[in-house]
Order: C-alpha cells, then sequence, then structure tokens
C-alpha cells in the first residue's frame, strides 16, 4: 500500500510539474470542491424558483443570471457538479470492473471462451452507447444509472479492446507460464501480473472514458433519458437553456463552458497522465522506488 | 526492465513513433525553405486569394440582399411556419389536429364553419332550421357549388359523407353524437335526424364529421386531397410542407387572395425563428412567447399578437388518489398555486383561468376568485389535513416531456412552501398514456387539454380524473338535450362552476398562442389557428 502511495505521489508530482499537467488537475480538484462545498451551501436555495426574474442577466444577486424558471443558474451549477462528479466515478468504476472482466475472459487459457469473447466484444463495440441508453429508458426512465450502466458498458468494452494486447503478452509471458506451473490461479495471475502491466493503459482510457462521460450526460440528459428533472446536472442546464440560445446565449454558455473546461481537463489529464506514468518520458520513475511491475519479476 | 517486456516495448515502440513526425516536420521545413527559395511567385497567389475572397463576399452580400431587392407590391405567393406536421392528408383516417388545421376551410369545406370566436356560421349550407323538439336539422345548401375537379357538389354529396362516416366510423365519428338518419329532401335541401336533441351538433359538424367529400371523384386521400375549398393541394411532402394553389374555379365568395401558400413545418423552435427572421417564412405559428420578443422589439419589421384559444393547462388531481381524495389537499394546492407568477414566467401571453370552459366556448364565466393565490389558507388546509413544512406530503406529478421541465419546477418550488413535497417525473407520451390516462396510477398530472367543447371529461366519471358527482353529469346531460342556446350555456356554467369548486384540477393558465408575421402580411388569424387556419383571407404586400 504504501508503495502504491510513493507511486502516486511520484506521479502527481511529475504531472503538477508540467504546464499540461498542472491546468487538469486545478481544474479536477476544484471540480471536487466545488461539488463538497454544493452539498452545503449554494449562493440560492437551489429548488427556489420565481416566475417574475425568468432569464435575468448577471447581476449580485444571481452571479450568473437566472433560467426560465427564474432560478439561480450558478447554483444550479454549482450542484450539478456533484452529479457529475458521481456519475463519472461510476462510470469509470463500472468501465473498469468490466474491462476487467473482457480482458479476462479474451485471455483466457480456454481458447473457445478466448475467441468467442474477442468475437463479442467485438460485436457489441459496433452498438452506439446512446441505442444503450434509450433501450435502457424504457424500463429505467430518465435516471443516473441509465447513463452508468450504459457509458460503463460501452467503455468498458473499449478499454478491453485497448487493453487486451498488452495483456495477451503478459498472460503468456514466460513468468505467468512459470506462475501457472507454481499453482497460481488465474485470478491471481490477473491482479498481480496483468493488472499492475495494463494499468498506464487502463488509466489514461479510463480518463478519455471521464471526459466522454460527462459529454455523455449532457446528451442524453438533452435527449431527456438522463438526468431526471429537478435533479441538478450539468446536462439538465443546458438542456432546459438550449432551446432559448437565439434569445438568451449566456444561459446556454455557462453550463457550455463548464462543460468544454471540463472535458478539455479530463482529456489533457489522461495525456498528462500516460507522460507521467511511463518511465520512458518520466525520469522520475526511473530512479524511484515505486513501479510496482519491478518487483513483480524478482519477487516471484 | 527486462522483466516488463511488454508494456515498456509498447511504450518504446510509441515514442519513436511520436518522434519522428517532428523529425519528419522539420526535414520538410528545410526542404521547403529551400524549394521555395527559386520560384517565389508569391504576389500572383495574393493577387488569386483576393480576387476569391472579393468573389465570396459579393456573392453573399447579394444574397443575404436578395429579398430586399425585389421591387415591392402584392405577393402572389407566402410562405408560413408552423409547428405540427401532418403524416398524410387522409382526414377521414388520420388523427390530429394538424389536418384540421390545415384542410378546412382550405380544401374541403363543410355544411357550416366555425368564425374567429367559435361561433358557427355559413359554409355549404346558407342557412338551417332546427325543428322545436330539437331532433330535425334542415340545411338550405347554396347553390352552383363544385369540388374542384369540376364535379357538381349536392344534397347527394353532403349525405354520402354523413353517412359515410357514420357507417365507416370515420375519425371524430363519434362526436356524431344522436345521430339518427341524414336524408336529401331535394338537390339543395338536406334533413338531419337525431334520436335525442344535441346542442353540439351545429358546432360537431363546422368540424371532421360536417365535411362534405366528392362521392364520385377517386383519388389517394393519403396524397391528394379533392375538395370544394378555395385552395387545392399541389405538393404534399409528410412532415415537411404542404404548397397550396388557388382554385380558379372556386364557386363561393371565399375565393384566395393570394395564388400560392407554402406551409413549412418547423419542429425546431429555434430553426422556426430563424426563417422568419430571414425572410423564409413570413408567418409564424406559434412562436414560443420567450422566443417572439426578437421580433415585438423590432415593430418597424414585425408585429406579433397573441389569440385566444381553447387550450387548457389541466393540472389534474387523481381523485380516487390515496391523498388527493382528501379534498383539503386539493384545495389547498388550488390555493398554494400562484397562476400570476406561472403566466409571467412564460412571457405573459396567457390568460388565467378558474375553471373547466375557456373563455371562447359555451358556458364560460370567470371563476380565478374562486381559488385566489393564498399561501396561509393553503396552510390551513394541509394543517387540518396533517401535513405542513415540517411534516411534508410527498406527491407525485407525472406529465410528458412535450410541455419541458419549467412547470414541473415551478410547481414543485411552490408547492414546497405548503408542505407538499411533489416529485416530477417527465416521461415520454406514451408512457403517460399508459400510466394515467389508462391505469389513472397517479396522483397529479399535467395535461393542454386543447380541445373545444370538452366539457365531457367532468362529466364522465370513468375518464382519467376519476371525478365522479351526479349533479355535474345531470346538469351536463341537460345542457346537451338544450334546445335553446342560452339554456345550454347557462346549464354548463352551472355545472362547470361545481367542478371548479370541488377542485377535482387546477387550471394553470389558459394557453394563448403567440403568432408573428413580417409587417405587410394580412388577413392571418391569430385566434384558434392551431384548429382551424382559413387562409382565403390571407395576403402580402411588401
Amino acid at each position: 500500500m504504501n508503495d502504491a502511495n510513493g507511486y502516486a505521489a511520484v506521479v502527481l508530482r511529475s504531472m503538477w510539474r508540467r504546464a499540461s499537467g498542472r491546468f487538469p488537475l486545478m481544474v479536477i480538484g476544484l471540480w471536487v470542491l466545488v461539488s463538497v462545498v454544493s452539498l452545503f451551501w449554494t449562493p440560492r436555495p437551489l429548488m427556489q424558483t420565481d416566475g417574475y426574474h425568468t432569464w435575468q442577466a448577471p447581476s449580485a444577486e444571481h452571479w450568473l443570471g437566472t433560467d426560465g424558471t427564474g432560478a439561480d443558474v450558478f447554483s444550479w451549477l454549482m450542484a450539478g457538479s456533484r452529479t457529475n462528479l458521481i456519475i463519472v466515478i461510476l462510470t469509470v468504476l463500472v468501465a473498469a470492473a468490466l474491462g476487467l472482466l473482457f480482458v479476462a475472459a479474451m485471455v483466457s487459457r480456454h481458447t473457445v471462451l478466448a475467441g468467442a469473447s474477442v468475437v463479442v466484444v467485438d460485436a457489441l463495440i459496433s452498438i452506439p452507447t446512446v441505442l444503450i441508453a434509450l433501450v435502457l429508458a424504457v424500463p429505467l426512465g430518465a435516471s443516473v444509472a441509465v447513463i452508468v450502466i450504459a457509458c460503463g458498458f460501452g467503455y468498458g468494452l473499449n478499454l478491453a479492446r485497448v487493453a487486451r494486447p498488452q495483456a495477451l503478452l503478459v498472460a503468456r509471458s514466460a513468468y505467468v507460464e512459470s506462475a501457472m506451473a507454481d499453482g497460481a490461479s488465474g485470478a491471481y495471475v490477473l491482479f498481480r501480473h496483468i493488472v499492475p502491466n495494463i494499468l498506464p493503459v487502463m488509466l489514461v482510457q479510463l480518463s478519455l472514458s471521464a471526459g466522454t462521460a460527462v459529454l455523455a450526460e449532457s446528451g442524453l440528459t438533452y435527449l431527456g433519458v438522463g438526468v431526471p428533472s429537478g435533479t441538478p446536472s450539468w446536462g439538465h442546464s443546458l438542456a432546459t437553456t438550449v432551446r432559448f440560445i437565439s434569445v438568451y446565449p449566456l444561459t446556454v454558455l455557462w453550463p457550455g463552458l463548464v462543460v468544454t473546461v471540463v472535458v478539455v481537463a479530463l482529456n489533457l489529464f489522461g495525456d498528462a497522465l500516460r507522460d507521467a506514468i511511463d518511465p520512458v518520458t518520466n525520469p522520475a520513475l526511473r530512479q524511484g522506488t515505486g513501479v510496482s511491475g519491478k518487483e513483480d519479476g524478482h519477487g516471484r | 526492465m527486462a522483466e516488463n517486456p511488454g508494456a515498456h516495448g509498447q511504450a518504446g515502440a510509441t515514442t519513436p513513433i511520436s518522434a519522428s513526425p517532428s523529425e519528419t516536420a522539420s526535414t520538410d521545413d528545410s526542404l521547403n525553405a529551400r524549394v521555395k527559395t527559386p520560384r517565389k511567385r508569391p504576389w500572383t497567389w495574393i493577387v488569386i486569394a483576393a480576387i476569391a475572397a472579393a468573389a465570396i463576399i459579393i456573392g453573399i452580400v447579394a444574397i443575404v440582399n436578395w429579398p430586399a431587392s425585389q421591387p415591392a407590391g402584392q405577393r402572389d405567393s407566402i410562405t408560413i411556419g408552423l409547428k405540427l406536421a401532418p403524416t398524410n392528408l387522409d382526414i377521414r383516417n388520420q388523427s390530429g389536429s394538424a389536418l384540421d388545421q390545415i384542410l378546412i376551410g382550405n380544401v374541403y369545406e363543410g355544411l357550416v364553419a366555425r368564425d374567429e370566436n367559435n361561433q358557427v356560421v355559413p359554409a355549404l349550407a346558407a342557412s338551417w332550421k332546427e325543428s322545436a323538439d330539437g331532433l330535425t336539422y334542415t340545411f338550405h345548401l347554396n347553390e352552383g357549388m363544385t369540388f374542384s375537379n369540376g364535379d357538381e357538389l349536392n344534397a347527394d354529396d353532403v349525405v354520402w359523407s354523413i353517412q359515410e362516416l357514420v357507417d365507416k366510423q370515420y375519425h371524430d365519428a363519434d362526436s356524431l353524437a344522436n345521430f339518427e338518419s341524414i336524408t336529401a329532401v331535394d338537390p339543395h335541401t338536406v334533413e338531419l335526424r337525431l334520436t335525442k336533441p344535441n346542442s353540439n351538433l351545429l358546432w360537431t359538424l363546422a368540424g371532421r364529421c360536417g365535411l362534405v367529400f366528392d362521392k364520385d371523384a377517386e383519388y389517394d386521400a393519403k396524397t391528394e386531397a379533392i375538395g370544394s375549398g378555395p385552395y387545392l393541394v399541389t405538393d404534399f411532402r409528410a412532415n415537411d410542407s404542404i404548397t397550396l394553389k388557388a382554385n380558379p374555379d372556386y364557386w363561393g365568395d371565399h375565393a384566395a387572395k393570394t395564388q400560392t401558400v407554402v406551409i413549412r413545418y418547423f419542429t425546431d423552435d429555434n430553426a422556426a425563428v430563424n426563417a422568419l427572421a430571414s425572410g423564409d417564412v413570413q408567418v409564424l405559428a406559434p412562436v414560443s412567447e420567450n422566443l417572439a420578443g426578437q421580433f415585438a422589439d423590432d415593430t418597424e419589421h414585425y408585429t406579433v399578437q397573441a389569440g385566444d384559444g381553447t387550450d387548457k393547462y389541466v393540472l389534474a388531481f387523481n381523485g380516487a388518489g390515496e391523498h388527493t381524495s382528501d379534498s383539503r389537499i386539493r384545495q389547498a394546492i388550488r390555493y398554494a398555486i400562484d397562476h400570476e407568477e406561472l403566466i409571467a414566467s412564460r412571457g405573459g401571453a396567457d390568460a388565467p383561468l378558474g375553471g373547466p370552459i375557456p373563455s371562447l366556448d359555451p358556458g364560460y364565466e370567470d371563476l380565478t376568485d374562486l381559488y385566489p393565490h393564498d399561501v396561509d389558507k393553503a396552510l390551513a388546509l394541509m394543517e387540518e389535513a396533517g401535513y405542513g413544512p415540517d411534516n411534508p406530503l410527498t406527491l407525485r406529478l407525472e406529465y410528458a416531456n412535450t410541455y419541458g421541465t419549467d412547470l414541473g419546477d415551478q410547481l414543485r418550488s411552490q408547492l414546497a412552501e405548503i408542505g407538499i413535497d411533489l416529485k416530477v417525473e417527465v416521461v415520454e407520451f406514451s408512457t403517460w398514456l399508459q400510466d394515467v390516462y389508462t391505469n389513472k396510477d397517479y396522483d397529479l398530472s399535467l395535461v393542454d387539454h386543447n380541445e373545444s367543447h370538452d366539457f365531457y371529461q367532468w362529466a364522465d366519471p370513468e375518464y382519467y380524473y376519476n371525478y365522479d358527482n351526479p349533479e355535474v353529469q345531470d346538469l351536463y346531460a341537460q345542457a346537451l338535450a338544450a334546445t335553446d342556446d342560452a339554456d345550454r350555456d347557462e346549464l354548463l356554467r352551472r355545472a362547470a362552476r361545481i367542478v371548479s369548486e370541488d377542485a377535482p384540477a387546477d387550471w394553470l393558465f389558459n394557453y394563448r398562442i403567440t403568432t408573428a408575421w413580417a409587417n405587410g402580411v394580412e388577413g392571418f388569424p391569430v385566434n384558434l389557428n392551431q384548429t382551424q387556419l382559413p387562409l382565403w383571407n390571407l395576403s402580402y404586400e411588401g
């Protein structure tokens, strides 16, 4: 555990040192902070509407103005960040779990299972995420679960596809062969040998997925199958104002800006993370103690 | 590092690749630098680029200014923008008010018609007489009427059309209540008999039920329309546009003032507004009040006007619901809702409505003072029922997503003040139909009941409201049986007041259609223009 902490610290420090890494870290930090603060405090009560003061321009009272119900745009964006954060975290977890499951199946020694799962993943990957969400919305209605399941499933498949070649190399390597001969179980090999080796690929892929999940939330909520009415989210703020973009462009601009900045940050985060965890581009890792993969080989 | 050949192998493999473009690029740069020097002719390219840019700018300016450069005067073509598009033209089978809107009075004509105040006026029938017992109606038809294909329109066509409607149960046939028979007395006189009086008959005949079709014509009713009206359908594109051309042989005095009327359908409000702003359409109906602002401000070029209609935004309380069967809670909700605020947030064009009958329907009376906005009264009623802000009652509001989320958000906010925790579910229309309309599984529901003469909903205990008041049912039956319009109106007025007092629903507002048009357009109906839209009087000078 200490090892992992040390590794994370080295990686984060390397990211912070570069401008392309500092920006996403700052944005994500602010995002988490605002999400927590919004649980206790927003400038105006969230559910308060005021029909006499709709579509107000930004003022001291309403920092980013009001929307079509007279609700405070800034408060809704603040509260929306927590919904989006939860959605992103859950989506990434689901994608990681499903992705690992598919990877395990695809590199399995059971040749029929491995072959079949490759075909199945290839087939499933062709189904658009939006379509999955629309189908899920029939029984589930508009809900966070629809976004998390649809996106988690889609991104899990992508992850499996991207991680498979790497995982296959490890799974067929001499040290895994000897570990298996030693009586190691499949699960042990997966978590002890395969996961550490595909972790860089996974982290990058997942951080890209996180960005896509923010976009997907906006899109699906706009289509009416995402976050339900009355739940603050950036997609909700966009969906309720975008009809009036020609008259009140500012009200659409704010949530649009937030989504854009966060998505860009998450993508840059992926790039910076790739650079930071790659010993070729990050000298800190070459002299550091933290590369868990290193001990694996010697350890056994 | 050898122990991890895969990961590093891959990473190592990517690094040279990512590095190689920059190498190539630098090689290219140096190559380019050498290549450029000997044959440097920058001026040629700058001149060509400048000419191309100028040509593009001139082209754009010419296109943008094209409409303005046309000579002013009476136009022989108008394009209007509407919202709900018909999927086909078969007005006898296809439901949806989009067909009534565009075909009735323009392409097909009925025995009678409705004017802009929803009153019955002559159309194919020049006059009519009702017997004292209210069971026999005698219609005297105009002379010399023809269909657009040249066929004569006489009593036989009228009898055939209405008999077919009843026999084949075409769309809306149900509303022709108590029908017994229809016969042609002579080529210009038709007699319609009822089993029981029906005070709605004439108004019903001004809709789909009274339309007269050519019994001898054979055509595909889904894509063509042969009627007797002032316009012909010359082009129909499902869900997109309809082109109407003036009928050169029109028989009556409603001859079209404009030769060609093109109707375009816009599902996207912004696209519709842009079309009016750019001059692609000259009239837009409806235009969302919030989007109409830019035209309302520009009075030099546009006119924006709201018309009366019969759209009632009904917030229904399930009469058999666990909590909504308690009249104190229903009344508390009515007191708690601030209708003025709802209307203000929508732009202020809509009218307050205190009961089930809107101003253009018979039996209207201003009932808005029955349940004025009074939070204290609402709080007292809630307390009596055992709830309050500290002990909130959870109620579920389910409505179709076509109405947007704003109303739900506002109602949640307003009802929170009196201790109601409103859970708003905005669903697909089909889900609403299933849950609310069919299964009656709901607490609160929101629908725009846009039909005119639809009081029957409150006299039908099976309707999704679960509202069952024998007194109202009795008054409505009497109103239907009334042979005198004044009696009918009085009976409906009494029934409507009782309904509103019982609070089986709250009427949020009477939605008024906002229409915007370019100055120079004359004769576009503003009242009720989503149900029937007679265009013969429409003209455009500009």
